[in-house]
């Protein structure tokens, strides 16, 4: 009888966690979501709201991607840090959903620079602003939260699911991006059906809010508010006070710095590596993505079950040393299968089109299209366009400042077997991906007393992401430039921009390994 | 293990400390030698926002470890 009661209780506290854990991660989800869609649509956005002749607008740009990504995100996790320690978990990330959903949804309805001028960017740049803000208050509520729930010996297997939603948050941004793209052509795509992904969000997070206003508090801060054990100034306990400054400081440098530029190597500039280094075609470089994210987010629960019984600490540092030594060979081998100057041409079937000209606004557009075929099957098109304007005055200016240049467009299309080879390629590195990201939120978690856990892991958690991480593609791509010997010429070393995240990730190993425990279930509620 | 630690502390300590003349010097050189506003924005993330953070937790983290503070975290 007592065993049947036993069982009873235990069916219905996995159930209760089952519930807390789908909650809390499709708003995770949602709003990882909402922000990639932003990066992912960065291009067609520039063209949009911040127009290259205008160097403000410009400046604007190049802040609303990087400001957003890493000097925000930590304000935010000090800010709505503190109010979850103060007030509570469920309410703080029910805001940052909110904020995240309107950011999201007023951006899709943001009319563009040419209608109402310098007020496009600008409202753009401040809705960015909200939308980093709120990212950076909602990982840590919804990890801390989750945490909260799970019974002691099983938090790494249930906070890898508010894992997971980072990496199906982009999946989902992709895939909706293609779908509108592929339905509506191209050039509606680029002209208004690029605002339907930002829209679409206001639906999915009216869901996510209905969820989540049904969620109870978490248990262990009840608990401690009940108590009145809750802190009364959580930002100088977290980061004033010696004791919890100092795991601070491992969590970032020993953890989270690595864990970042292991991430945003594996997702991001795995598809900035694809379409820019090797080219390869739009929809096929993000389809490698797309399948290589989706055959590897399992791993990630895997890894955070398996730190429940092996520890957090060797997992993240394997992800890190791993990743650090196969980066170079496995990029190598990324650009050697989609390097043209490897492969033999079929010059027979090699094509050029006729010049197309045409007059669009003000300028003539003259478009020229090379197509090769090499013999392992891969296609090359080369679109090369040269846009002139009809004012004579106009062109005569532009010709003298040089900018008559000519704008090519490369696209590699690989043959099916190197494509699978691709998506190999990328798997592997969100493998890694899965070995650091997997336990971190509940090694995070178990570092910090309840009291200020929420504002404690929240900061060294989107210092690793937003600014190791985030600067990957901004410094990877700096580094590739430096060895370029001339510009029009191809960089020296394609793979030059790999140094950042191995150097990063090197020094994160060598602390994480010297310094953190591999305890497992050292979280307390005092 | 603690010595090894505490002598790596000195380690965190000096590439903190090591790493503002660095970036500075070679912020200088470049947008000296090109001085575009994407220059200028590249280094002023790096300078305003990347190394006072690497600096300040490396240096930080470098003399909590050479006074012993992670000995009993092991």
């Amino acid at each position: 009888m007592a065993q049947n009661v036993t069982n009873v209780s235990q069916t219905e506290e996995i159930s209760s966690t089952r519930r807390v854990i789908a909650a809390s991660s499709v708003g995770t989800l949602i709003e990882w979501y909402d922000f990639y869609i932003f990066g992912t649509l960065a291009k067609i956005i520039s063209e949009q709201f911040f127009p290259k002749d205008n160097p403000t607008a410009a400046l604007l740009a190049t802040l609303a991607t990087f400001a957003a990504g890493f000097v925000i995100r930590p304000f935010g996790a000090l800010f709505f840090g503190r109010l979850g320690d103060l007030i509570g978990r469920k309410y703080t990330f029910l805001v940052t959903l909110v904020i995240m959903g309107g950011s999201t949804f007023a951006i899709g309805l943001v009319p563009g620079y040419k209608t109402i001028g310098f007020f496009a960017p600008a409202i753009v740049f401040v809705l960015r602003l909200l939308q980093g803000l709120a990212l950076g208050g909602e990982y840590g509520g919804a990890a801390t939260y989750v945490a909260e729930h799970s019974p002691a010996g099983q938090r790494g297997f249930w906070t890898s699911f508010i894992q997971t939603t980072a990496t199906l948050g982009l999946f989902l941004a992709l895939g909706v991006i293609l779908i509108v793209r592929q339905t509506l052509t191209v050039p509606v795509f680029e002209d208004w059906g690029w605002r339907i992904p930002f829209i679409v969000s206001a639906f999915l997070v009216g869901v996510s809010i209905f969820i989540r206003m049904k969620m109870s508090e978490s248990p262990m801060f009840v608990k401690m508010k009940k108590e009145g054990k809750t802190s009364a100034n959580p930002l100088a306990e977290s980061f004033k006070q010696k004791d919890n400054l100092k795991m601070v400081l491992i969590a970032l440098l020993g953890a989270t710095a690595g864990q970042g530029v292991v991430w945003y190597t594996g997702q991001f500039y795995a598809l900035s590596f694809l379409q820019n280094a090797c080219n390869i075609e739009f929809e096929q470089s993000n389809t490698i993505i797309l399948i290589a994210l989706v055959l590897g987010t399992p791993f990630f629960v895997l890894f955070g079950a398996l730190s429940d019984k092996i520890g957090r600490k060797y997992i993240m540092m394997a992800g890190m040393l791993i990743a650090v030594v196969a980066y170079r060979p496995i990029y190598t081998m990324m650009y050697n299968a989609a390097d043209l100057k490897q492969k033999t041409e079929m010059v027979d079937q090699t094509s050029v089109s006729d010049p197309k000209v045409e007059v669009k606004g003000t300028d003539t557009v003259t478009t020229i299209v090379t197509k090769k075929t090499f013999s392992d099957g891969t296609a090359y098109k080369e679109t090369v366009k040269t846009t002139i304007p009809l004012d004579e005055v106009k062109k005569a200016q532009l010709a003298a400042a040089g900018k008559l240049k000519p704008e090519t467009k490369k696209a590699v299309i690989l043959p099916k077997e190197l494509y699978y080879k691709m998506i190999g390629f990328v798997f592997v590195q969100v493998i890694f991906v899965t070995m650091v990201y997997g336990p971190i939120a509940a090694f995070l978690v178990e570092i910090f007393p309840t009291r200020i856990r929420y504002t404690s892991m929240s900061l060294p958690y989107h210092i690793g992401n937003g600014v190791f991480g985030g600067l990957v593609p901004l410094i990877s791509t700096r580094l590739v430039e430096a060895t370029r010997p001339a510009p029009g010429l191809p960089p020296a070393d394609p793979l030059a921009g790999l140094w950042y995240p191995i150097l990063i990730a090197s020094v994160s190993f060598v602390i994480g390994m010297l310094y953190i425990s591999n305890k497992t279930n050292n979280m307390d509620v005092e | 293990m603690s010595a090894i630690k505490k002598l790596f502390g000195i380690v965190w300590s000096l590439m903190g400390v090591g790493i503002i003349p660095l970036v500075i010097l070679q912020a200088m050189k470049e947008i000296a030698a090109k001085p575009s506003e994407e220059n200028w924005i590249f280094w002023s993330i790096v300078i305003v926002v990347l190394m006072p953070i690497i600096s300040f937790s490396l240096i930080t983290f470098g003399i909590f470890a050479l006074k012993g503070e992670y000995d009993v975290i092991a």
